[in-house]
């Protein structure tokens, strides 16, 4: 068979000609069953397996047998008739009598499962129906009296061979049913375990492919990020050059420009700015990805950051009647950071939320100490479970940055996408908005870069709320 | 096959193949009831509450070897295990499991016209866990059975007989629940299996039976009265191997 078959086979599991009585049959079971043989029929019931142990027994005693085996004569006879029997095969018939010297018999049966022997049952003594004396077997051994021998052989069950062969019978079909039962569950338990076995096999082998796949794909991943920091830089340079040229331009370093020619130089100036920040975003969102970005971290504040982009973005705002307000919150607290990416950060969020607040909405820049509650800000579905928080973590304090807009909002089912790079809702607002899908991937990074976590809620009755966490600076 | 010259024995694996509720175990049950006690052993099934195949189910024959022509049995006892696999999908790890060592297989198709992807999808299952098992389907001994015949909506016979002479395996009809077409099936999967196991192994030799005497041996031993040139006779296209072809 090949490499991947399984080490047992259906048809060893089926024990074929391996099946024992001891094996299948629980002992107790099969020792009451042979009690109430007996007791229903008076007669002493043995069972024997293959290799000749003794499995069960009723172990009752006749009077005659214990009277017997008084004399030392009588114990001698009795224990050779008993091994006679124990030892005697049940004959190609599957059926023999064996004759006791007193008069009584034994019928040994060959007990058979699937057409093989799997051991023998013992019937008897019995007398048989035909026996009305005793006989001289028995007489003849010093120290028996006639009489009382007579009066004992009397008491000893008396059964006619049809009768013993219908016992015989019965008990070998109920044996059988008890062997055939025992022999199912087995193979049906081992048969269950075999199918586990086997699927466990099967899902492992997917399991190693998917993770080779899955391996070859973060390489692949890798070599991408490597090739856009890359392709990023080189792009700059020249770009560089272009941007100053066409200020200069228009400058009139290289003489006067008509209005039009100022007009072309202007939009060149414009776009070039334009590609140089989507070119930007992109080497900070590989520096990101490969972990390279460099952060200088100190203590800083986080109010006087929130009032520079305020008042960064305040034309903008202006320009588009969207009302630009920094609550007031006399935050005091430090935070370990780099003033300059929180800056981008909190830009990007900004520039964002005035992108897509129509005219007359509001844009609000709130900031507040929270406690850590332990919960994954990550998921607002998870915000309100408290459950077992005593045992989760300590508590932390963390300055919450919220910017809310009374924007378009964003649908919840959205909301985990949209820290994807390059991804936007709705790939049309790129043209009536405007931005390249970066942003918040890199306003995500740079927030976790700072150990910090950032989520989406509603502003009701519209807008979008973005919620930063940023964990406080060690006292 | 096994051989166990201690236990005087030889033992055949037979696998009643097909997608689920074709008849599999329909087959073995009146295969049980269509023979008679002593060389046929008791069925056993290993089934879930709602009647399907769990696992698989087992019916074991026993057939003594008789001498030829008055001549002394040899003692040796050929044991022919049938097994059905469990048809649905989900149980493709037992399947193969049940599959595995196995001299013949019966295929056991739904008549209906409804159910002949599902056939198809069968039969693809059994070729692909053949070759998991480095086997080749060609090179073993297969019967096709067309079951369900009485119901309605199933495929013609005249459709049938087109498409079993297109093929290479012999193709039975049956009606299982009713009983007819199980002996057929079953006789021409043995006459198929023994002509191979004969021609690669000698076992007529082996276990002292003529190698032509074997299928009306066993027919006698499971009391079945129907000639077993009958039932062979029944086979519709493809083609029964003619004798063992023994190799030197």
């Amino acid at each position: 068979m090949t490499a991947q078959a399984p080490d047992v086979s259906v048809d060893d599991l089926l024990l074929d000609g391996r099946i024992s009585l001891e094996d299948m049959v629980d002992r107790d079971a099969l020792d009451e069953l042979c009690r109430s043989f007996a007791s229903l029929f008076g007669i002493s019931v043995r069972i024997y397996s293959k290799e000749g142990a003794l499995v069960a027994d009723t172990a009752g005693e006749q009077e005659l047998c214990v009277y017997v085996n008084t004399t030392t004569d009588g114990r001698r006879a009795c224990s050779s008739t008993v091994a006679a029997v124990r030892s005697r095969d049940a004959g190609p018939s599957g059926d023999v009598m064996h004759p006791c010297f007193t008069g009584a018999a034994y019928r040994i049966i060959a007990l058979e499962y699937d057409g093989r022997v799997v051991g023998r049952l013992i019937v008897g003594p019995f007398l048989p129906a035909n026996v009305t004396d005793a006989p001289a077997t028995l007489l003849d051994i010093p120290g028996i009296a006639t009489e009382r021998a007579a009066t004992l052989l009397a008491k000893m069950p008396r059964a006619k061979l049809e009768t013993v062969t219908r016992i015989a019978a019965h008990l070998k079909a109920s044996l059988d049913l008890i062997l055939f039962s025992g022999h199912k569950a087995f193979v049906t338990s081992k048969m269950h375990l075999m199918s586990v076995r086997e699927s466990y096999r099967q899902l492992e082998e997917k399991t190693a492919r998917l993770q080779e796949a899955f391996d070859r794909l973060k390489e692949l991943d890798r070599l991408k990020s490597n090739f856009l920091a890359t392709v990023s830089h080189e792009l700059r340079t020249p770009l560089t050059s272009i941007i100053g040229y066409s200020e200069m331009l228009g400058e009139g370093f290289a003489g006067q420009l008509t209005a039009e020619q100022l007009d072309f130089v202007k939009t060149i100036h414009g776009k070039g700015d334009q590609l140089l920040s989507l070119i930007m975003s992109l080497l900070d969102l590989s520096k990101l990805e490969s972990g390279t970005m460099r952060m200088t971290m100190g203590t800083m504040r986080l109010e006087p950051v929130l009032a520079e982009v305020v008042s960064t973005l305040a034309p903008t705002a202006r320009k588009k009647r969207v009302k630009l307000a920094l609550a007031p919150s006399g935050l005091l607290a430090e935070l370990r950071g780099d003033p300059e990416r929180l800056r981008q950060v909190f830009l990007n969020l900004v520039e964002n939320a005035i992108k897509f607040t129509p005219a007359d909405g509001t844009v609000t820049l709130s900031a507040a100490m929270i406690d850590d509650d332990g919960t994954s800000p990550d998921d607002g579905s998870e915000g309100d479970d408290d459950s077992g928080l005593a045992l989760l973590a300590p508590v932390r304090t963390l300055v919450e940055v919220r910017v809310a807009d009374t924007g378009i909002g964003i649908a919840a089912r959205e909301r985990p996408r949209v820290f994807d790079p390059f991804y936007q809702v709705d790939s049309s607002s790129t043209r009536e908005y405007g931005g390249t899908g970066l942003g918040l991937s890199i306003v995500k990074r740079l927030v976790e870069g700072h150990g910090g976590s950032i989520r989406i809620e509603d502003n009701r009755p519209t807008g979008t709320v973005f919620a930063v966490r940023l964990p406080q600076a060690p006292p | 096959m096994q051989i166990n010259f201690g236990g005087r024995e030889i033992a055949l694996k037979l696998v009643y193949y097909g997608p689920a509720l074709s008849g599999k175990t329909t087959n073995l049950r009146s295969l049980h009831q269509l023979t008679t006690e002593g060389a046929r052993g008791r069925l056993m099934t290993l089934e879930t509450k709602d009647d399907r195949t769990l696992f698989f189910d087992m019916l074991p024959l026993a057939l003594r070897a008789e001498g030829a022509r008055g001549a002394p049995s040899t003692g040796m006892t050929l044991r022919i295990k049938i097994f059905t696999v469990p048809g649905q999908i989900l149980h493709a790890s037992t399947r193969r499991l049940v599959l595995q060592g196995a001299d013949g297989v019966a295929f056991i198709a739904d008549s209906q016209i409804s159910e002949t992807e599902h056939n198809a999808a069968s039969f693809f299952d059994l070729r692909q866990n053949l070759k998991e098992m480095s086997l080749n389907i060609k090179a073993l001994p297969l019967v096709i059975q067309f079951n369900k015949r009485d119901l309605e909506r199933v495929r013609p016979d005249q459709e049938l007989a087109v498409l079993a002479s297109r093929g290479r395996e012999p193709v039975f009809k049956a009606s299982a629940v009713n009983g007819q077409g199980v002996l057929e099936t079953f006789f021409g999967l043995l006459h198929q299996t023994w002509a191979k196991l004969d021609g690669e192994h000698q076992i007529a030799k082996m276990i002292g039976v003529p190698s032509d005497q074997l299928l009306p041996m066993a027919a006698r031993q499971l009391g079945i009265k129907t000639d077993v040139q009958t039932l062979l006779a029944s086979c519709v296209g493809g083609a029964l191997v003619r004798a063992p072809q023994v190799t030197p």
